[in-house]
């Protein structure tokens, strides 16, 4: 099987992977599924891994970067050796900070193609689980993650043109629609849209996800109030293309609930 | 279910290994060769199977105190007057109190929570034995708390969620300590367990 547009994976082959998940199966096995540069979304077995004197012990845990040697298996790969390139230590600190990281990887379990060479989605997850314990506002590295995959999916919002008129949108007088995948001019009402106002502060900094770069987006502390609309036009859009609501996600409402109360 | 290659003449042989089938790490042809073994064992071997089976089920309940799965309520564990009652460790399954009844070294009270948080998995504390265990925790009796969640993330996600929600500044919270296991070796070790091994050290 050739796979589209990038090398074969031969019988055994390296990787840098991201585990996103694990699943324990059998006696002491593990099912990790893997997200890699060369190859998107891999799955694979870690042979006795759940011993603790297993060599793959430790290096196959959710949110760890490691460089890995697989070996081409029939269904499922089988991880031969692993090793860990950066356990995101400081994110498996506080639990708020995890269930962000594992936002992250749900998103990027749900979205990232199987077979498929996606080094953009790699670096950017990558990029994005290292600046989140140290950004000024934690939620802003998530919005840039959530922009950036719909746009590596071929989903990029809408920000400048009416996607309905397709004339450029006038500031202050647009409004958001998910379904159509971006803005809309006040005089185009489609039927079928699924519309909800966006104030401009919000569009800014929308725009500035766009074309700003994840640093520049790191530095940002923004208002609760605003946070939270970018919060409901983003993680919104990637529910709708993800078709259900995110599990990490709602564990971070309850935890933000339980805080509150 | 029933697979395929049984004849419908043999609807107990069927409901059998469809039954096996069901559990866990038990495919198609294992539960095929566990029927055929079944039949073919004396009767009342077969019949001694089939009465453990239901008598664990009659059996069993959630033992009131820690919530770990035994004949009565309390518990063993719970009602032997010679335990030390001022600690509770907290554990995620009931294997994992057999494992640590097996040192012989721990002589406290158990509280199994019976799973872990796992917010990818959508397994959250209201799935688990959590809201007993802080009922428990109001007992002013209770001074030493020692979290044995498994070092993985679910399990660390799981102390810290356990950390917050204690309402009591006096109770002592411990953690097990992460470190080498014995038989392993520096050289495979992750770095998160290397770190972790050495701000543990010990004066020799």
């Amino acid at each position: 099987m050739t796979l589209a547009g990038g090398a074969e994976r031969g019988r055994a082959y390296r990787c840098e992977g991201l585990t996103l998940r694990k699943a324990s199966i059998g006696e002491a096995d593990l099912v990790v599924t893997v997200f890699t540069a060369e190859y998107g979304k891999v799955r694979a077995v870690g042979k006795g891994a759940r011993r603790s004197s297993s060599r793959l012990v430790g290096h196959l845990e959710p949110l760890t970067l490691a460089r890995m040697s697989m070996a081409r298996g029939r269904e499922l790969d089988i991880v031969s050796q692993a090793e860990v390139l950066d356990g995101f230590a400081s994110i498996k600190a506080d639990l708020d900070m995890m269930t962000r990281g594992l936002y992250v990887a749900e998103l990027l379990d749900g979205f990232g193609p199987e077979d498929s060479p996606s080094p953009a989605l790699f670096r950017l997850a990558v990029n994005v689980l290292r600046v989140l314990p140290n950004a000024a506002d934690p939620e802003s590295p998530l919005r840039y993650f959530e922009f950036h995959l719909l746009r590596l999916t071929g989903m990029l919002p809408e920000l400048y043109n009416c996607v309905e008129c397709r004339r450029e949108v006038e500031p202050d007088s647009h409004r958001f629609s998910v379904n159509l995948g971006g803005v809309l001019c006040p005089d185009c009402r489609p039927l079928e849209a699924q519309v909800r106002p966006l104030s401009l502060r919000a569009m800014k900094v929308l725009r500035l996800l766009h074309r700003g770069s994840l640093a520049e987006v790191s530095a940002l502390k923004l208002n609760p109030s605003l946070s939270l609309e970018l919060k409901s036009v983003l993680s919104g859009a990637v529910r709708y293309w993800l078709g259900r609501e995110t599990r990490s996600n709602a564990f971070l409402e309850r935890l933000r609930v339980d805080t509150a109360t | 279910m029933t697979p395929d290659n049984l004849p419908s003449a043999f609807p107990s042989l069927a409901r059998l290994v469809q039954e096996l089938n069901r559990l866990p790490g038990i495919g198609p042809k294992s539960a095929q060769r566990l029927a055929y073994h079944i039949i073919r064992l004396p009767d009342e071997e077969a019949y001694a199977l089939a009465e453990a089976v239901t008598a664990v089920k009659r059996n069993t309940v959630y033992c009131g105190e820690c919530q770990n799965l035994a004949e009565s309520s309390p518990c063993q564990v719970c009602g032997d007057h010679r335990r030390i009652r001022s600690i509770i460790c907290v554990v995620e399954e009931p294997l994992d109190v057999l494992a640590l009844e097996r040192t012989r070294s721990y002589r406290g009270l158990y509280h199994v929570l019976h799973g872990v948080i796992s917010p990818i998995n959508g397994i959250g504390p209201d799935q688990l034995k959590l809201r007993e265990l802080l009922e428990r925790l109001a007992d002013p009796e209770i001074t030493e708390l020692v979290v044995a969640t498994n070092p993985t993330m679910e399990g660390e996600a799981t102390a810290m969620y356990i950390q917050r929600q204690l309402g009591r500044d006096d109770l002592k919270l411990t953690r097990l300590a992460r470190g080498l296991p014995v038989g392993g070796s520096l050289e495979h070790t992750d770095e998160t367990t290397l770190i972790r091994a050495f701000q543990g050290r010990q004066e020799l």
